[in-house]
């Protein structure tokens, strides 16, 4: 009776203990992947700022400017670009980056759904979305050239009116604890908030003309912008990894000293009963 | 020769950062080639081949896809999409890369996205080859 208990509660303390031994892994390989999801940003930082520092010049220094990428159009029908990630066990990741999503959807005017990340995939394609395209199912592997290819695609769909706009839907690393969903708004572009200059404008020689080379940045652009999110999708995507996997670890060790106390108990009790039976042995 | 400031930014991080004589790159519109003093000036990098001549008048050659190039005050700055110099580009990989366009290319037939997909793929490995050889 009480040995089978004390055996029982072995192999719980051991299967416990393997599941922690996984956790840990887990938590380990997330941190170190971590860092260098963060260095990819990092990488990606000074090619980001420079065109869009070159977008707002170029918007400032011509006076009737005007590109079919700011053109606001009334939303019959909008882009949603999602990023999430490829496995759960990430706690609340997927799940908040998806409640993110469904609530821009709300007002009425049907969505198409570019996922990107298994889940994401799974998750609009069971709901019945209408998905631009599968092929980006895994998150962790989508590569600057991919980014660019999607860049082009979403800007010619949107001068060719498939869609009248284009929001990305990613999670926003705020700090190793904390991870948020965020909704950017990529199209139509919003105006330079500089105010345009009236006086003296720098003469700046755009070739072939500054509409032409505005244009040919944009897809540029939102290639840097769709490259970031995923960055820090992926930063995120790890962080909660790691969180979820740091709280299980921690879960765990405290099964394993909740159930040694039971084990020991349990011997005691063995024993205790042993003795008296051997004592109430000897006494007749 | 006088010189310019070059910096060089790609989406992977920094590619060069220096002083340089002359700047020769593909743009959209043709092959522009700036020296020291140019007039501030911007455009949209097309693909091709980008040729910097360095300080001590040796010349390195590089692929260079897309992207902008903008000179400010006797500093250029070149932030490109790819840009892989002569001795980086892998040759097999370029060739692998060019007999997989073509037959996506020959697959695609009548569907518009895929034709433009294979021929952007098809012109960065032509690219690529034409750089290294």
């Amino acid at each position: 009776m009480a040995g089978a208990s004390m055996k029982d509660i072995k192999l719980r303390i051991k299967s416990v203990e393997s599941t922690m031994q996984i956790t840990k892994a887990m938590e380990l390989v997330a941190s170190s992947k971590l860092r260098r999801a963060k260095e990819r940003q990092e990488r990606l930082r000074p090619y980001f700022t420079g065109l869009k520092a070159t977008l707002d010049q170029i918007e400032c220094a011509t006076n009737d400017f005007s590109s079919p990428y700011q053109q606001e159009r009334e939303v019959r029908k909008r882009l949603l670009i999602v990023i999430a990630g490829d496995r759960g066990l990430a706690g609340g990741y997927n799940a908040n980056i998806f409640k993110a999503a469904s609530a821009l959807c709300e007002d009425g005017a049907p969505a198409c759904v570019l996922p990107i990340g298994k889940r994401a995939v799974e998750f609009f394609t069971r709901k019945g979305y209408e998905v631009l395209s599968g092929e980006f199912a895994e998150a962790a592997d989508v590569s600057i050239p991919d980014c660019f290819t999607i860049g082009k695609m979403v800007a010619k769909g949107f001068v060719e009116r498939q869609y009248d706009e284009v929001t990305i839907v990613y999670t926003r690393f705020v700090s190793m604890l904390t991870q948020t969903p965020d909704t950017v708004r990529l199209l139509p572009l919003e105006s330079a908030e500089l105010q345009r200059e009236t006086g003296v404008r720098p003469l700046v020689l755009y070739e072939p003309s500054p509409a032409a080379v505005y244009d040919a940045i944009v897809p540029n652009y939102l290639a840097g912008m769709l490259y970031g999110a995923m960055c820090e999708s992926v930063a995120s995507e790890l962080g909660a990894r790691r969180t979820a996997m740091d709280a299980a670890s921690k879960n765990a060790a405290e099964m394993i000293d909740d159930l040694s106390l039971r084990y020991n108990r349990a011997r005691q009790g063995a024993i205790t009963q042993e003795i008296t039976e051997i004592v109430a042995g000897a006494e007749h | 020769m006088s010189t310019f400031h070059l910096k060089i930014s790609t989406p992977d991080g920094m590619a060069f950062e220096g002083d340089v004589e002359r700047l020769r790159v593909r743009m959209i519109d043709g092959d522009v080639c700036l020296l020291a003093h140019h007039a501030d000036y911007v455009s949209a990098v097309g693909a091709g081949e980008a040729a910097i001549t360095m300080e001590d008048g040796t010349q390195r050659r590089a692929a260079c896809i897309g992207g902008m190039l903008a000179m400010m005050k006797n500093e250029a700055n070149l932030i490109a999409t790819t840009f892989e110099w002569s001795d980086q580009i892998d040759l097999e990989r370029a060739e692998r890369a060019k007999a997989r366009a073509q037959e996506r290319l020959q697959a695609a037939k009548d569907d518009k996205r895929e034709v433009m997909l294979a021929q952007a793929k098809l012109q960065r490995a032509l690219v690529r080859i034409n750089v290294k050889k």
